[in-house]
């Protein structure tokens, strides 16, 4: 037997729902075209702002990086965030020597090796995770210690994992590891697990500069070491520029200041944004004349039905009032769908991004961004039925309800 | 002396259609004419000789390019369209050749649409009316049913439930058993007379079917009414 279904009221926004659903499939495609531009708008803006965001969070404490001459990008970018390719080294006494400058507080020496399944070896000291009062960044262990400084000529091959890396490799505290059959001499052995610190140390493996020396064939045979890089702060700020001077004066080394070369991706990074705003509008025009053809199309098929409507006795402002409801319902249902499939794409983008080594924070859930995006989707969507609604508010009552032959 | 109640009047109704370069095609010109209130009166007459333009222009979907309509003591021509339409929703009900159904709304539905127009019924009595007239047409058990899954015969039975849904004391009905075949068109046409006799209300019916004019208590022929300067009294 036939059940009607009970206690359902006819309003105008049913009427309007009813419709939609009478001609399901074009308003479901509709409704996912609207969705995958609107994915593409909060894809696009979370993964950007991420990575900006990424790019801040994971940039470090220290105020001058001091290398190898040549490109200040690479140099920060393969320090700081282990992007790029390392660049060619620099002596152990450069280090020496900014140890013995009066003007710095601390200084911290980093050679960059290979990699264990990708992620990076860091060779340093135990200042690299030491707590200093003007520094943001704080390191701690999940389980066990941090490695011991050792000798030159007693390493140790004690390795502090990162959080990121431990979790994709699968290393835990007393596993020893080795990447390569010729390095099957030289195991390092996990004494520690970093908590994550939301910068590329979580995707990092770290150990002694003396363990990294003896791992690598050429350095062994070194009398004088190589090092990649010095991490430098000066006891006062207004001794930088001096420091940053003498540096870049040297043949050998130069210093560079990691802000600046942040400021440097940020505008490389805004010129991609301007680029990718321009894509994005032509994006969300193309769903709106999509969405206005949709309309329009339904709304002159319909002609005979809204004919009939009026002479049923709807008045002009209520079949307005339909087709607005109707397309902005299509609006809604598509924004939906678009801001929560937005968000599974960039979290999936973020996901590639850390796996290939990039930066990507604060993928939040909900922002300033999604209500905005929400409220301009139902304001656009209204804009786009305006014009077929005004066609069905004008539609001639006894020209359309002619029989048909 | 007893006076007839007139359900309609017209008086030097003219209608026009622009052709374009200034000229236009006069469809109606009737000098003065009434329907009597109850009763079914039939109008009959060639194609293109202007019944549904006057059908048109009673049900008030079109204003006419001269004269006065009044639908019982309301001149149509008066009211603005917004008051037009809701005249029209609350004491007309429209019976069309095609049914013209809605087909994303079941039998129930298309009922209840015309009283949500019309906001002449109670919300919380729509349904419950709706229900009750279908199934006083026989359609109890196809409330649920889309129009597309309902016989012609049924869809013009759900089209005069609709019809009826607002208690109009006026129906209209433009050749309402032509997309039937003669056997249903008998069936419907005996149904909806009872329905309408029952509830006193007033049928206006345009139509060439014979099963038709055989039913009407009058029958008119609009080329008796439809010409310049002729002149009809009501009975």
């Amino acid at each position: 037997m036939l059940r009607e279904r009970r206690g359902v009221r006819l309003t105008v926004l049913t009427v309007a729902l009813r419709s939609l659903r009478g001609r399901f499939v074009a308003s479901a495609l509709t409704a996912l075209s609207i969705a995958l531009g609107i994915s593409l708008v909060i894809a696009s803006v979370l993964l950007s702002r991420g990575i900006k965001e990424g790019f801040l969070e994971g940039t470090t404490d220290y105020s001058l990086v001091v290398g190898a001459k040549g490109s200040p990008t690479q140099l920060v970018l393969n320090v700081v965030f282990r992007m790029d390719v390392p660049t060619p080294n620099i002596l152990y006494r450069s280090y020496r020597q900014l140890l013995d400058d009066p003007r710095v507080e601390v200084a911290v020496p980093v050679a960059l090796g290979d990699a264990y399944q990708g992620f990076r070896y860091v060779a340093t000291t135990g200042a690299y995770f030491a707590a200093f009062p003007w520094r943001r960044k704080v390191f701690a262990v999940s389980s066990g210690r941090f490695f011991r400084d050792d000798a030159p000529e007693q390493p140790t091959y004690e390795a502090v994992v990162g959080a990121e890396a431990a979790r994709r490799t699968g290393l835990r505290v007393g596993d020893r590891f080795y990447e390569g059959e010729e390095m099957a001499e030289y195991p390092l052995a996990v004494v520690g697990i970093l908590r994550s610190t939301g910068s590329a140390d979580d995707r990092a493996i770290f150990f002694t500069l003396a363990s990294f020396w003896e791992m690598n064939e050429v350095s062994r045979k070194m009398k004088i070491k190589p090092l990649t890089a010095v991490l430098v702060r000066p006891k006062r700020m207004s001794d930088l520029p001096s420091l940053h001077r003498g540096l870049n004066v040297s043949t050998e080394t130069q210093a560079v200041f990691p802000s600046a070369v942040l400021l440097t991706i940020f505008n490389l990074l805004s010129l991609a944004e301007e680029v990718l705003t321009m894509i994005l509008t032509t994006v969300v025009i193309v769903v709106l004349l999509y969405l206005f053809i949709s309309m329009y199309s339904a709304t002159l098929e319909r002609k005979r039905e809204i004919a009939t409507m009026r002479a049923l006795g709807a008045r002009r402002a209520t079949i307005l009032g339909i087709v607005l409801l109707e397309s902005c319902a299509l609006a809604v249902i598509g924004g939906v769908a678009g801001i929560l499939g937005g968000h599974g794409a960039a979290y999936l983008g973020a996901s590639l991004l850390a796996a290939r080594g990039g930066l990507v924070t604060n993928l939040s859930l909900v922002s300033a961004l999604e209500p905005v995006v929400f409220a301009s989707v139902i304001f656009l969507g209204a804009l786009a039925g305006l014009l077929p609604a005004v066609l069905a508010y004008r539609t001639e009552v006894a020209e359309n309800l002619a029989p048909l032959s | 002396m007893t006076q007839t109640r007139l359900a309609v009047t017209l008086r030097g109704v003219k209608k026009s259609f622009p052709l374009g370069n200034g000229r236009a095609l006069e469809a109606l010109n009737i000098g003065e004419w009434a329907l009597p209130a109850g009763g079914c009166t039939v109008m009959t007459g060639p194609s293109g000789s202007g019944k549904t333009t006057l059908l048109n222009l009673i049900a008030g979907v079109s204003v006419p390019t001269a004269g006065t309509i009044f639908v019982h003591d309301t001149d149509l021509c008066a009211l603005p369209e917004p008051r037009r339409d809701r005249f029209r929703a609350q004491h007309i009900g429209y019976v069309f050749q095609t049914f013209n159904l809605l087909s994303a709304f079941s039998a129930l539905e298309n009922v209840m649409l015309a009283m949500m127009f019309a906001d002449a019924i109670p919300r919380p009595q729509q349904r419950q009316r709706a229900g009750e007239i279908l199934s006083r047409l026989g359609l109890g058990a196809r409330l649920s049913h889309k129009p597309q899954h309902l016989s012609r015969g049924e869809q013009q039975r759900v089209a005069i439930a609709r019809a009826l849904a607002n208690k109009p004391p006026l129906i209209l009905a433009d050749e309402p058993c032509a997309s039937l075949d003669a056997a249903t068109a008998t069936e419907v046409l005996e149904e909806f007379l009872t329905v309408c006799r029952e509830d006193g209300k007033t049928l206006f019916i345009v139509s060439h079917d014979e099963v038709v004019l055989g039913a009407g208590d009058q029958v008119v022929d609009i080329a008796e009414i439809n010409h310049p300067g002729y002149r009809q009294d009501a009975a």
